[in-house]
């Protein structure tokens, strides 16, 4: 079936839909769960997604900005988890909770 | 058969000989640790079974195989089952990275009536082209399996003895990226192969500030070149197979047995081999980067001079793969000598307290790593080569 | 005809979306790590399929060997074996969120197939420039010229964090004085 095959022969458009669907699972998972931890998780998550269609792209276009680009996001990732982690456990120690919802009696 | 379905299947055939070749060589470790050990406090070691006790790992293995399998009545199972797998994958992928031995090359022949190609069949199970890189991200796997054994028997002392394990690993995995940056930048790549190619040559000459330095005492061994990096890396190294004088996970007077505690019989055997494969990548990196690899030194040796000198009246598919066991020996022997100072370490230095360990690897290594990539990028950029 | 190359992003693909979804799904949260490990290890694979060892190589390091293992470990400190309420409460407002990221994951599909199903497939690279150690060269070429104060705005914000991090974990108590 030449039709299929060209479909289903590996380009651009594949690893962006990949990248679309693992974006949208992050995404649904920040919304829905109620874990501070797991919702740093999904953000990894919608990162990796993301690093995906930059190095798709960069493939694509033959350059390497979308690979430095996924360098600075890494960096940023590896330091947002590791802020994110060090809050988590200190106010896991204060109060013994991690529900996202308990946070809103930070305020004031 | 397809050019990539040929090469994905010569790559699986070398990876899982290389894997055998990890396994196989525990038992002999672990013979020569206790004989050791014992010679080195004084007394015999394992004497009974057959000559120098060498069967005893033949009982050994017997009597791992036959012990019952036991799991804890809280535990978790699948993660509990899937510890020592994953504690075997880390370092039979790394150890499959490193080039053992000299490529084997065929020429092109005439089998069955068909025409089969030339060949080059390297030494090593995969290659990548970005060799340390992928080698470090694989072994940086091995604190996975540590944790998911703490985590799966439900016991105190093994989920301690993981959480100490994991967050040694990623202390000391700092030291030693950062302890290779030196020797990386005095090769300029990150292929093994290359390393090793430009180890070669008769003795260590570099440029000192204008002027040609040649030592021909020593060897063009990448030691002499980046002699702190050298020791950084190999300490550290260490602290990443866990063993003694940084082997806290398992401080058996503190934790009972550490992460392996709930384990026994053949699970305790692949942690085992685990331990023992770490220590294999470690010494076959070290052997790579600083020891000249699988080269002899003093001489120019390279695989084409040994094939034409000593193999040069053979059929040249022969010489070539004679010469490949040649140089695989070479680096056996650099490997196991490697080994025997893990080994000597391990009978000589007491064990570190936990916050000495931390204060070694932050403190002490980090910082010394930091210092010998500036002192080596400085005396690149002011005179070399 | 289908490449070996084409499989393996197919696998992976798979792989990763499985356990991506995993991540989102189970409701023991060290299981999530677990899967969120998979998906990383997949990830770094699916960078080598586009010809990016290098990147493959630097993302095991930092999130599968590194930014996971910390994940794993806090919560193996935080002992959350039995967590009630995974998921968060309302069915509106959960049937809104679902929708909401099903139209989004619409959106993007519905573009990515009208903007890039037409384009070519990869064009295979020069042998040179598949070398590894080439391509390392020009991305630590781009890094290190073009990019250099971002790399140097990058290397003060990780300095920051480091404090900030250690502040916070040596911090003993709130903003009032603890009971005990």
């Amino acid at each position: 079936m030449p039709i299929l095959d060209g479909a289903l022969k590996v380009g651009l458009d594949h690893y962006l839909y990949l990248s679309a669907v693992l974006f949208v699972l992050g995404m649904i998972g920040v919304m829905m769960r109620r874990n501070v931890v797991v919702i740093l998780m999904c953000i990894e998550l919608m990162l990796n997604a993301v690093n995906i269609s930059f190095v798709a792209f960069s493939r694509y276009a033959e350059n390497v900005n979308g690979q430095v680009m996924v360098f600075f996001v890494m960096t940023i990732a590896a330091a947002e988890a590791a802020v994110g982690l060090a809050l988590a456990v200190t106010v896991f120690k204060k109060f013994r909770e991690v529900n996202i919802r308990f946070f809103e009696h930070l305020k004031g | 058969m397809g050019k990539d379905a040929f090469e994905i299947t010569l790559n699986i055939v070398k990876m899982i000989l290389i894997f055998l070749v990890m396994v196989q060589l525990v038992p002999v470790l672990v013979w020569a640790e206790r004989r050791v050990s014992g010679f080195m406090q004084n007394r015999f070691g394992p004497n009974r079974i057959g000559p120098l006790g060498l069967m005893q790992l033949l009982a050994d293995a017997v009597k791992f195989l036959f012990k019952e399998p036991f799991f804890p009545a809280k535990g978790v199972a699948a993660m509990y089952h899937a510890a020592p797998v994953m504690a075997l994958i880390p370092g039979a992928l790394a150890l499959a990275a490193i080039p053992l031995s000299s490529a084997v090359i065929v020429e092109p022949f005439q089998w069955l009536g068909r025409e089969f190609g030339p060949y080059t069949f390297l030494a090593q199970g995969y290659d990548f082209g970005v060799g340390i890189v992928m080698v470090l991200g694989i072994s940086s796997l091995g604190a996975y399996s540590l944790l998911m054994a703490g985590w799966g028997s439900s016991n105190k002392y093994s989920l301690l003895g993981a959480v100490r394990a994991s967050a040694q690993m990623i202390s000391y995995e700092l030291a030693l990226g950062l302890s290779l940056v030196g020797i990386l930048m005095i090769y300029g790549t990150f292929s093994f192969q290359e390393m090793i190619n430009q180890q070669l040559g008769q003795a260590l000459h570099f440029n000192a500030l204008g002027k040609e330095v040649v030592i021909s005492w020593l060897p063009n061994w990448g030691i002499f070149y980046n002699p702190l990096g050298a020791l950084i890396f190999f300490c550290a190294t260490f602290a990443e197979s866990n063993r003694l004088p940084f082997d806290l996970p398992e401080a058996e007077g503190e934790l009972v047995a550490g992460f392996h505690t709930e384990y026994g019989g053949f699970a305790l055997l692949m942690f085992y081999i685990g331990e023992y494969g770490h220590m294999m990548v470690a010494s076959a990196l070290v052997t790579v980067f600083y020891l000249g690899g699988y080269t002899m030194p003093f001489y120019e040796i390279t695989p084409a001079y040994v094939q034409q000198a000593w193999f040069g009246g053979m059929h040249p598919n022969w010489a070539s793969l004679l010469t490949g066991v040649v140089f695989a020996l070479v680096m056996l022997v650099k490997v196991m000598l490697l080994l025997w100072v893990f080994i000597w370490v391990r009978w000589t230095l007491p064990r570190f307290r936990y916050d000495h360990l931390m204060d070694l690897g932050w403190k002490t290594m980090l910082p010394w790593a930091l210092f010998n990539t500036i002192l080596t990028a400085a005396w690149i950029a002011f005179s070399w080569r | 005809m289908l490449t070996s190359t084409d499989f393996l992003f197919y696998v992976l693909a798979f792989i990763s979306v499985f356990f991506g979804a995993a991540v989102v799904i189970a409701r023991n949260p060290i299981y999530s790590a677990m899967s969120l490990v998979i998906t990383m290890i997949s990830v770094a694979f699916l960078f080598g399929a586009l010809d990016a060892w290098f990147l493959a190589g630097v993302q095991l390091i930092v999130y599968a060997g590194a930014v996971t293992v910390l994940f794993v470990m806090v919560l193996m400190l935080f002992d959350l074996k039995h967590e009630m309420k995974t998921f968060s409460k309302g069915l509106l407002g959960n049937g809104v969120k679902l929708i909401a990221s099903g139209v989004t994951l619409g959106m993007l599909l519905v573009y990515i197939w009208s903007t890039y199903a037409t384009e070519p497939t990869f064009k295979p690279l020069p042998p040179a420039a598949t070398s590894s150690i080439k391509a390392t060269k020009d991305l630590a070429t781009s890094l290190f010229t073009d990019y250099i104060f971002a790399f140097e705005a990058i290397g003060a914000l990780l300095l920051i964090i480091a404090v900030g991090a250690v502040t916070l974990s040596r911090i003993t108590g709130g903003t009032h004085h603890a009971d005990s």
